[in-house]
């Protein structure tokens, strides 16, 4: 062997880097609102008999969601939220530097709904606001934007996720019209010294985006695709169920251990592993993959349904509330669906000064 | 196969005795929930994860056996 050999290439990393991590930031607090209309399984029943709902119901485990009222958007469900997740932390307006809106369903394709957020909140001009267009992966990519926002100098930073999917879905397709529901979420981060480096790692393959996905609103031409019942017009959400499932049993549990693995950790050492509420079946069988006790997981989509970017901090404002809020927990993040895309976070986290669920 | 027979006669809610090689799944209601179950159910019993547009395509229980002995020698 030559010396040159032993030598790393000259523009190689000193050392490949365990995974992505982001120090000194701090998660200080969630808010998340739901629409006040709720609709329970029976109200399903007379479209597609109470078989048809059951069979459904087995699979998703989904009792109850709630859905937007005519004209109700995203955004106004992360203003409710934002508004008093600021109020609870007596935030200034103007110490907020920046606003991330995370989310498929934006007010209008453009300007970006995060500008009419920052406006309509009263934050400061010197706010920066963008949108990004993720779904179930949403929150994990959140917070790695606003922690990198805040890496790069930004004090305080407030990530707005969420999606109206009753907007989107088929009603004449029971798969997607019993899974969805409706929420929004906001999250406030900032600035911390000494706050432990949150582990994160993402991943995308678009090869999946023709099984989930809205054909029509966007620039291209909708490709015929004979999947798609006569049903199925451009603007609804079309899912291959089946091949969405085999890809997340596929993504997850590595994603999970990946994940520990770059933090040194076994899974027994997390408190909480917070998977994106897709499905019942489908989360029940990845925590056993893993070999995680089921208390381990908790899981609300028997009363929200699939929330999208949402449901992530949907889990910590109900069913991990009062944890969240009174003790120090080390929690995973577990994002994945539409794209395909995938992120985990894996935090150490001081009590949050509030995690809590609004009607709006 | 025996556990594997088994959580197919749950899918689709018959008899394990029913469960054969022979077995229509195509007129045992094999929709997409019924697909998701089975691709759960082969990943339990073999640890193999097949893919829902492939396994949609099967026609009897010995066609999706043949998937799976497919998978388990790749």
């Amino acid at each position: 062997m030559t010396v040159a050999a032993l030598q790393p290439a000259r523009n190689a990393p000193a050392a490949a880097p365990k995974g992505l991590t982001v120090a000194n930031v701090r998660l200080r607090g969630v808010v998340t609102a739901l629409p006040s209309r709720r609709l329970d399984n029976a109200d399903f029943e007379a479209q597609f008999g109470p078989e048809g709902v059951a069979d459904v119901v087995k699979i998703t485990g989904v009792e109850h969601r709630y859905w937007v009222k005519d004209g109700q958007t995203t955004s106004d469900l992360c203003f409710v939220a934002a508004q008093r997740l600021l109020a609870r932390l007596d935030w200034a307006p103007d110490s907020v530097d920046g606003l991330v809106f995370v989310s498929h369903t934006p007010d209008q394709r453009c300007p970006a709904t995060a500008c009419v957020l920052q406006s309509r909140l009263g934050l400061s001009a010197r706010c920066q606001a963008f949108d990004v267009v993720l779904g179930c992966s949403g929150y994990v990519y959140g917070l790695w934007l606003a922690s990198l926002l805040i890496h790069g100098g930004c004090r305080r930073v407030l990530l707005l996720n969420g999606d109206t999917s009753s907007l989107l879905i088929n009603p004449e397709d029971r798969a997607t019209a019993l899974l969805f529901g409706d929420a929004g979420a906001a999250s406030a981060l900032e600035h911390s010294e000494g706050v432990p480096p949150i582990h994160f790692v993402l991943g995308t393959d678009g090869g999946g985006a023709r099984n989930l996905i809205v054909a029509g609103g966007g620039f291209r031409p909708p490709t015929p695709d004979p999947r798609r019942a006569s049903t199925f017009a451009d603007h609804h959400l079309f899912m291959e169920g089946g091949e969405v499932f085999s890809f997340a049993l596929r993504a997850v549990p590595k994603l999970v251990q990946e994940t520990l693995a770059n933090a040194g950790l076994e899974g027994d050492q997390i408190d909480a592993l917070l998977l994106h509420q897709a499905n019942r079946f489908m989360q029940r069988h990845i925590v056993k993959k893993l070999g995680l006790p089921e208390a381990r997981a908790p899981m609300n989509i028997d009363r929200y349904g699939n929330t999208s970017s949402a449901s992530i901090p949907l889990l910590m404002t109900t069913d991990l509330a009062t944890r969240l809020t009174t003790e120090p927990m080390r929690i995973m993040s577990v994002g994945f669906g539409i794209g395909y895309s995938w992120g985990a976070a894996l935090m150490t986290l001081d009590p949050l000064s509030c995690a809590e669920t609004l009607a709006a | 196969m025996s556990a594997f027979y088994e959580g197919l006669a749950e899918i689709f809610e018959v008899d394990v005795k029913e469960i054969t090689p022979q077995f229509d799944l195509t007129s045992h209601n094999w929709d997409s929930l019924a697909i998701i179950s089975t691709i759960a159910l082969i990943d339990e019993c073999y640890n193999k994860l097949v893919d829902g547009s492939v396994l949609a395509q099967c026609v009897f229980v010995s066609d999706v056996e043949a998937l799976v002995r497919l998978a388990v020698a790749a």
